[in-house]
């Protein structure tokens, strides 16, 4: 071994040392959240799962209306089964590795590094909205090719309104992560709790309306916005504007044991 | 000591100040203080459980301390605007991610402290990872981690370390090794605090040393001086005229061990040229004359870190 460490050499400080500009955290998280084995299986796995219900219209016509909406409106509903359990990964899995040691180390500033895992899950969304569109497009291409003539009935508001929809899924899915820190936690919140408060939706109007995701994020994912805006921001910030501050005024404090 | 000139020469490079820690009712840190300089290695020793991690966690912000202040170059961790490349730090060689190879793990934290991705390989190279530097981190063993740790500690090029029991599982020459590197990067003006609860580890590698026993020091100081004994033995075949001796010359012994007398150094003021000069104008023969205590540092340990239970008749986990 070698008896000189030139590599272990503290060297004079630079004269004015920078902060860790907020891109490069971004990009770093971006690789974290993607480039293990893991992760590549499960976004694998997102874009399979919504491939395989989009056959489900193509095979079956009568299940959904033949339309170019109705089929991006069921790419919608594939991608929000899998791609909220990669972001809440991105949240948690560092809690659950115990990596946050080296993260909040390297950048103190807890919540930039949040912030930096946010955009991550945005651009993933996006991302997610991207290959779903594409996916879409070929159950489509299928389907014409199948002899069907299908509506192309697709505005700029009904393409927005679908981005829109995948991305509040993934937002509520990234507050339940940065709230509960624990994998297993935050992933079986993530299906439990719309659940649960869709059953007290048959019970309670005001919750199915107002509280319970299901019924205005649909108006979201169906383009109709009309009179249900109050609605849509109401249960937007239940299920995400107050548990990601939570998450993230929790994260700031929490002890790294 | 050998030393190459120091490039640069700001004192107190890590500081606490009065560091304090309790979860729940229990207490974990109190009152802690330290500093360490340029140029020094702090051993930070302690018995398991004795408050070391919760301290190294509390001054890079990991834990929030309930009073007290830690710096690291002037000023609170947290402010440090990309502080690893002020401090590395190696807290918990476990805490990686099983799924990434070393490369990648080493790769990311390069590109966050904003190094040459260069210094990946080269890093790699000096922990002698190269050749295992693509397989997963859940492959590696304990040792394999605590290299790599040392290489993510290295990343930032970084002017001081901490490092939380370094030692766990490396192989004797593995030791040796990283001694050689702390002590290098001390040398050239660099700064250490390291954690043990191994005596012979803190005593090989650190020239300066904090004794925490129980959340609170107990002991700080120079190792030498920590070492130095605190009473002489001297023996003479005329016991009673080496006995009259001391006494004519005010010097209080005790008898023992055998038939021999211990004298206190009292702070440095009595030495064995001391109790030479009396001996021989006293015209006594003396055939012993020595530091009293061969494991100095040894005695001090045990004694300032005896267990001592926060609450009779619960047992520490």
């Amino acid at each position: 071994m070698t008896t000189s460490f030139p590599l272990a050499t503290p060297v004079a400080p630079a004269p004015s040392p920078s902060v860790i500009p907020f891109s490069r955290l971004v990009r770093v998280e971006w690789t974290k959240a993607t480039d293990t084995r893991a992760a590549r299986w499960l976004l694998t796995l997102v874009a399979l799962s919504t491939a395989a219900i989009l056959t489900v219209p193509v095979v079956a016509p009568s299940t959904f209306d033949q339309t170019h909406a109705s089929y991006l409106r069921v790419a919608a509903l594939g991608l929000s089964i899998l791609l909220p359990v990669v972001v809440i990964l991105t949240f948690t899995g560092e809690w659950s590795q115990r990596s946050v040691i080296t993260t909040f180390t390297q950048e103190p500033r807890r919540n930039r590094v949040m912030n930096a895992k946010l955009a991550v899950s945005l651009l993933m969304s996006g991302a997610g909205a991207l290959v779903g569109g594409g996916l879409a497009a070929a159950a489509i291409a299928a389907a014409t090719a199948s002899g069907r003539s299908l509506e192309a009935n697709l505005g700029v508001g009904a393409v927005a309104s679908y981005a829109c929809y995948v991305m509040l899924n993934v937002l509520a899915a990234v507050a339940l992560g940065a709230l509960l820190q624990n994998s297993a936690a935050a992933i079986s919140a993530t299906f439990a709790l719309p659940a649960a408060f869709a059953l007290i939706g048959t019970a309670s109007s005001l919750v199915s309306e107002w509280i319970d995701m299901s019924t205005p994020w649909n108006w979201v994912l169906q383009n109709d916005w009309g009179g249900h805006l109050p609605q849509i921001i109401v249960s937007t910030v239940f299920w995400v504007v107050l548990p990601l501050a939570a998450g993230l005024w929790r994260t700031t404090r929490r002890d790294v044991g | 000591m050998w030393r190459r000139g120091v490039p640069f020469t700001l004192e107190r490079m890590i500081t606490t100040s009065a560091l304090t820690k309790s979860y729940g009712d229990l207490p974990v840190v109190r009152d802690v203080s330290l500093r360490c300089d340029p140029g020094t290695i702090t051993g930070f020793l302690g018995a398991n459980g004795a408050g070391k991690s919760t301290t190294l966690k509390m001054i890079v912000g990991l834990v929030r301390p309930d009073r007290g202040t830690a710096t690291i170059d002037g000023r609170p961790f947290v402010q440090l605007p990309n502080p690893s490349r002020v401090l590395g730090t190696l807290l918990d060689a476990s805490a990686m991610h099983p799924g990434r190879s070393g490369r990648s793990t080493l790769t990311i934290a390069a590109r966050l402290a904003g190094v040459h991705l260069r210094r990946v390989d080269q890093l790699l190279d000096l922990v002698g990872l190269t050749a295992a530097a693509d397989k997963r981190v859940g492959t590696y063993s304990l040792g394999m981690r605590q290299r790599l740790g040392i290489a993510l500690a290295l990343v930032g090029e970084p002017r001081a370390l901490i490092l939380d029991e370094p030692a766990n599982g490396l192989d004797p020459e593995g030791i040796a090794w990283m001694r050689r590197l702390l002590r290098d990067f001390a040398d050239h003006g660099g700064t250490v605090l390291l954690s043990s609860h191994l005596l012979h580890e803190v005593q090989a590698s650190a020239d300066h040393l904090v004794v925490i026993s129980g959340g609170a020091v107990v002991a700080a100081g120079r190792l030498d001086d920590l070492l130095a004994s605190s009473s002489i033995v001297v023996r003479s075949p005329d016991p009673r005229a080496l006995g009259a001796a001391l006494t004519a010359a005010r010097i209080d012994h005790a008898v023992g061990p055998g038939d021999a007398f211990t004298v206190d150094v009292c702070g440095g003021r009595i030495t064995t040229e001391v109790l030479a000069a009396v001996a021989r104008d006293h015209h006594v023969l003396l055939t012993e004359l020595r530091p009293s205590d061969s494991h100095g540092l040894e005695q001090l340990f045990f004694s300032l870190t005896a267990y001592r239970p926060a609450n009779p008749g619960e047992v520490a986990a």
